[in-house]
């Protein structure tokens, strides 16, 4: 007997963006983990069917849609597939990237049908691995990195006698613990006190734009109100590019000993250099908020039961010039903590409240940045492999719902990757380079002389 | 189970320390490694389970189990 389950908040965000813009594209994701040595991929293939087994969320499917657009998911016992191999080695490595980056534009379009995929490679050099394609209301980055991890250790334990992983979280039984939490009304009325809370302090948001205020002055002429605060959206050409910049170790590990020395973690500090960017770009305007990615994982079984965590919510401060760094640093992270003690929250009613008092535009948006921090790098952490060359790489999706998501991840040499995958619509290449600098200029004249205001930075850099 | 216990065993989903080899000076973030976010979701954890509510900025001020065992105490 099946049970179904409705979708939990974090689910919902990108069911609802799937609707929004018509296309599962936008809810893809995609990963290729190789390694720079000859792979066993009959083991391989026993390796990545025993963990459709072990991990439930690669076997979540969804039901028909209702007359709303409301799906509802159950997990399948079995998924006995028989997993592909694709030999492309004899390509370049920048070829067979191309390819993958074609095959990360591909949709699961369906009722009650698998919603992952996963193809064995021959890559070039001598790489060897496997590429995984999914819906993001399956699975999140951090799920993908413990699935990856979780099925190379299977192999190296079947190739080299290594010990048997730990079992995983059940995936249902922990969902059926979110849902239930999410259903407690004392918890509920918490968290929405907490949000409405905000609101009635601080009022209607006030957008900010990554290309200044010409962008809410266009909306303003379009809507016929002068006093409008949010933003349009784009709906039509998603196109998305992806810039990456490369902190190297020496400047990644400055920052990383001054959240060490302050307290601070590395989001808020990231956060604090966005904002300040805002502002500087907007006028110096103080009121300014950006969509924050939050993991919501912190037990163990919330780390090994794999799914879709990652939620977003909005960090809005309001910070005036002559706060000195460090005090606008602290301040983002009271935010934030209060935010997290308040993120099993569902942000859909966040927007609802805001767009009912104060009759928010439909399509329109407070917000021009989304950031993700992702401690964890995409590396298979196995003392098998350490010695082991790797190729791993995210693939966007080519779909973007979000004007410019910034996603920050540390590299295996200590640095930091700023990827920041951006609409083609409206913005370009030398916006992104912008941004970058001026995060860089920002976080480091602020880390040297922390006392400094932050309208002090704003005019000197 | 104790209180106490029932407590530990909470914190002890967030870490790798077993709830029998916790001890009361334990600091949550240099020794249990809990992140801002464990230790926030941490809390609401301890308001569910035990029907109680924490004044937040109160409880920003535990840094070890054992303050984190009074607060509860004094609830």
């Amino acid at each position: 007997m099946k049970e179904y389950y409705p979708l939990t908040a974090a689910q919902k965000m990108h069911h609802n963006w799937i609707k929004k813009y018509k296309t599962q594209q936008v809810s893809g994701v995609s990963v290729v983990a190789s390694l720079q040595s000859p792979l066993d991929f009959g083991l391989l293939k026993k390796c990545i069917q025993l963990e459709f087994e072990r991990y439930g969320c690669m076997r979540i499917r969804f039901t028909k849609p209702d007359v709303n657009g409301e799906v509802q998911q159950y997990i399948v016992k079995k998924d006995n597939r028989d997993i592909p191999i694709k030999d492309l080695s004899g390509m370049s490595l920048a070829e067979a990237d191309r390819l993958m980056q074609q095959w990360a534009y591909q949709t699961f379009d369906g009722d009650d049908i698998p919603l992952c995929d996963v193809t064995m490679l021959k890559l070039p050099e001598g790489f060897n691995g496997f590429f995984i394609h999914m819906d993001h209301r399956l699975i999140d980055s951090c799920g993908i990195v413990v699935m990856i991890n979780d099925v190379m250790q299977l192999y190296t334990h079947f190739r080299f006698k290594s010990a048997y992983p730990e079992n995983l979280a059940n995936f249902e039984e922990v969902l059926a613990k979110d849902l239930k939490k999410a259903n407690n009304e004392k918890r509920f009325a918490k968290d929405k006190k907490f949000w409405d809370d905000q609101l009635d302090a601080l009022g209607e948001p006030l957008y900010s734009d990554i290309q200044g205020p010409s962008v809410l002055e266009e909306a303003r002429k379009l809507h016929g109100n002068k006093n409008l605060r949010a933003a349009d959206i784009e709906l039509n050409n998603l196109f998305v590019e992806v810039k990456d910049y490369y902190l190297e170790h020496e400047p990644t590990q400055n920052l990383i000993d001054f959240c060490m020395n302050h307290q601070l973690s590395m989001t808020n500090l990231l956060l604090l250099g966005i904002r300040t960017y805002l502002s500087k770009v907007n006028n110096g305007q103080e009121d300014i908020t950006i969509e924050n990615f939050i993991s919501r994982r912190s037990t163990h079984d919330e780390w090994t039961s794999g799914g879709s965590r990652t939620i977003m919510f909005p960090c809005r401060t309001v910070i005036a010039p002559e706060t000195e760094f460090i005090a606008a640093a602290y301040e983002i992270q009271n935010v934030q903590n209060r935010i997290y003690m308040h993120s099993n929250y569902d942000p859909e009613l966040i927007e609802k409240e805001m767009r009912r008092r104060y009759n928010t535009p439909e399509n329109t948006t407070y917000e021009s940045c989304y950031l993700t921090y992702q401690p964890m790098p995409v590396k298979m952490d196995n003392p098998h492999l350490v010695d082991i060359k790797q190729h791993s790489k995210w693939f966007a999706n080519g779909a973007a719902t979000k004007k410019m998501y910034l996603t920050v991840s540390h590299t295996e040499h200590g640095g930091m990757n700023f990827s920041y995958h951006y609409q083609t619509a409206h913005l370009t290449e030398h916006d992104m380079e912008l941004l970058y600098y001026y995060m860089m200029r920002i976080l480091f004249k602020g880390i040297a002389e922390p006392d400094m205001t932050i309208g002090e930075i704003m005019e000197q850099i | 189970m104790t209180k106490e216990m029932q407590f530990k065993t909470i914190v002890a989903q967030y870490c790798e320390v077993k709830p029998e080899d916790m001890n009361n000076d334990m600091r949550f973030r240099e020794d249990l490694g809990f992140s801002s976010l464990d230790f926030m979701s941490f809390l609401g954890e301890l308001e569910d389970t035990f029907d109680v509510e924490l004044e937040e900025q109160e409880a920003l001020k535990v840094l070890t189990v054992g303050q984190a065992l009074d607060l509860l105490e004094k609830l």
